[in-house]
């Protein structure tokens, strides 16, 4: 289990050992930004990682093709990932998401 | 008129004296049409394990022809198949395989989104259309037929077919006992043959081939290995099993009886990797230090193997009628186009479908299966890639020697010296009756 913050909303996110930032936030209950529920396709839920970027896994083939073919060129460089691509080894990792809420009940 | 002639007057080519098959079965494009529309459209198909799919919203694209389903699992205990298409404009909703993660199918055109139980959850754009082309009940996802058996997912695109158990019985009465659902994937790979699919998988409704085509398994007594030294049964439905006579085993070296098993297995081991795995090739070749008494070895073998699955914590099931034990070895054929070969507690496990649109093409796959120590964590398959079939590195030895011939008969067939292939009754009765069911399809 390890600890993921996300800002601007300063949620502490407890991401299981296998388990992506976006299943993690679902489980927990979190309305996260996407139209593609996780198929590395949309690009909206992608995260600037602000902290802890060497506790985080690099990006994966699907990932990599799909920030190449659907991220405009000034978009790219390290900073931007994908949160239904997002594996972490250990607490302390920051990410800058806006639209991130918690389910309203009902 | 006979069943036979009815099924003459409705099918090109049609089988009618069952030991005499027309080449063209396996070529002609109006035979491989009324496969794909009669046939594939009807018949109940493994479509992949269940261990490909362990987490709800876990998929897999089957294709067979030109349809492609997803088979879904929608629930702890639950799974669907859907039709691979969106209810808008018809794009294909996921490809491979995966996991519809949140729940969600979503269509990659428009974004219209489906729960995996198939109900519609979100509809982009529906003010646009007509109320009535976006209503509810319009715009479920399509399912077919899908049950289960033996650690696999079997789908059915016929509302009307018999139930799947109907459909493989005997084999689910005679595999069961020898615990095919406990097994589990050790590799799986495919190759690509430039033959028919029936014709490839022919190769597997006989054993007499083994003289000639893998003369290591003689153990340099050709003479020795009789053709007659198999049973063959023929079933209901098309199925059909094979497997060592009372009594027929070949004994090649009577004074040398240990170590003739022991080389034996050995070649299966390395061979083919699959049956006779590294596990049982230790608890055969340990069996040199037990005390010899002539007559009894091969009981020795099996009670080692179960009581070495028992130490290993291997959920080896020890059948209610032992004498199921005779079927390790033999080879069961589950009609159209799935085997299965079980062997202590494993099996080779075989596929056959057409690949794409030509009919001398076909997409083989062999699945090395066995039943892992408990306390083992379940993992998804990892699918090891498609091979050519002269592919030295990718193949062992038995493989490759099958996958040559294949290739070669189905260039015989066009032959100005050949008209139609002749089969043996007594060995070759599964082959003549998978052709006279698949007629049976193709003349509804």
């Amino acid at each position: 289990m390890s600890r993921v913050r996300v800002e601007p909303l300063g949620a502490d996110i407890e991401v299981e050992a296998g388990e992506a930032l976006l299943d993690a936030a679902w489980r927990l209950g979190y309305d996260w930004p996407t139209t593609c529920w996780g198929q590395a396709d949309c690009m909206l839920c992608r995260v600037e990682v602000i902290a802890g970027a060497e506790l985080v896994e690099p990006a994966g083939d699907d990932e990599r093709r799909a920030l190449a073919r659907k991220l405009p060129r000034s978009e790219r460089g390290p900073g931007p990932r994908l949160a239904c691509q997002l594996y972490v080894t250990g607490d302390g990792v920051v990410v800058h998401k806006e639209g991130v809420r918690p389910l309203s009940p009902g | 008129m006979t069943q036979l002639d009815e099924r003459t007057a409705t099918v090109p080519f049609a089988v009618t004296d069952p030991w005499w098959i027309d080449r063209e079965r396996y070529y002609d494009r109006t035979f491989f049409e009324l496969e794909r529309d009669r046939l594939w459209n009807s018949v109940w198909q493994m479509a992949c394990r269940l261990e490909e799919i362990p987490a709800v919203g876990d998929y897999v694209e089957y294709t067979i022809c030109d349809q492609s389903v997803l088979v879904v699992r929608t629930g702890p205990e639950q799974i669907k198949g859907y039709y691979n298409a969106c209810r808008h404009r018809a794009t294909q909703l996921a490809l491979g395989c995966g996991s519809f993660r949140g729940g969600q199918i979503v269509c990659p055109f428009h974004g219209w989104r489906w729960n995996i139980d198939g109900s519609p959850s979100f509809i982009y754009g529906a003010e646009g259309f007509a109320a009535a082309a976006v209503a509810e009940r319009e715009l479920h996802l399509v399912e077919c037929r899908v049950d289960t058996w033996g650690g696999c997912v079997f789908v059915n695109f016929d509302r009307d077919a018999r139930p799947l158990r109907e459909a493989l019985e005997p084999m689910p009465s005679l595999l069961d006992p020898l615990g095919v659902d406990r097994m589990r994937v050790y590799w799986w790979k495919a190759v690509r043959l430039k033959a028919n699919w029936k014709m490839a998988q022919e190769a597997f409704l006989e054993g007499w081939h083994v003289m000639q085509t893998h003369p290591q398994l003689t153990l340099g007594r050709p003479a020795d290995y009789r053709a007659d030294s198999l049973e063959y049964h023929s079933y209901a439905h098309g199925n059909s099993g094979y497997w060592t006579k009372p009594g027929g085993r070949p004994v090649w070296d009577a004074d040398r009886e240990v170590e003739s098993i022991i080389e034996s297995s050995r070649l299966l081991y390395e061979g083919l990797d699959a049956m006779t795995l590294a596990r049982d090739m230790h608890v055969i070749e340990s069996l040199r230090t037990r005390p010899y008494e002539k007559g009894v070895f091969g009981a020795q073998l099996v009670q080692a193997i179960f009581e070495y699955a028992a130490g290993a914590g291997i959920p080896l099931p020890m059948p209610e009628d032992p004498a199921a034990l005779v079927r390790w070895g033999g080879v069961f054929y589950l009609f159209p186009n799935f085997f299965i070969l079980p062997q202590y507690g494993n099996a080779l496990v075989y596929r056959s479908r057409p690949d794409g649109d030509d009919p001398e093409a076909c997409y083989f796959e062999l699945w090395s299966v066995t039943i892992p120590p408990a306390s083992e964590p379940e993992v998804k398959p990892e699918f090891g890639g498609v091979y050519r079939p002269d592919d030295t590195s990718a193949w062992p030895q038995i493989p490759l020697q099958d996958f040559s011939n294949i290739e070669r008969q189905q260039r015989g067939l066009h032959s100005h010296g050949f008209r139609r292939l002749r089969l043996a009754q007594d060995y070759e009765g599964g082959i003549s009756n998978m052709h006279q069911e698949l007629d049976r399809y193709l003349s509804r």
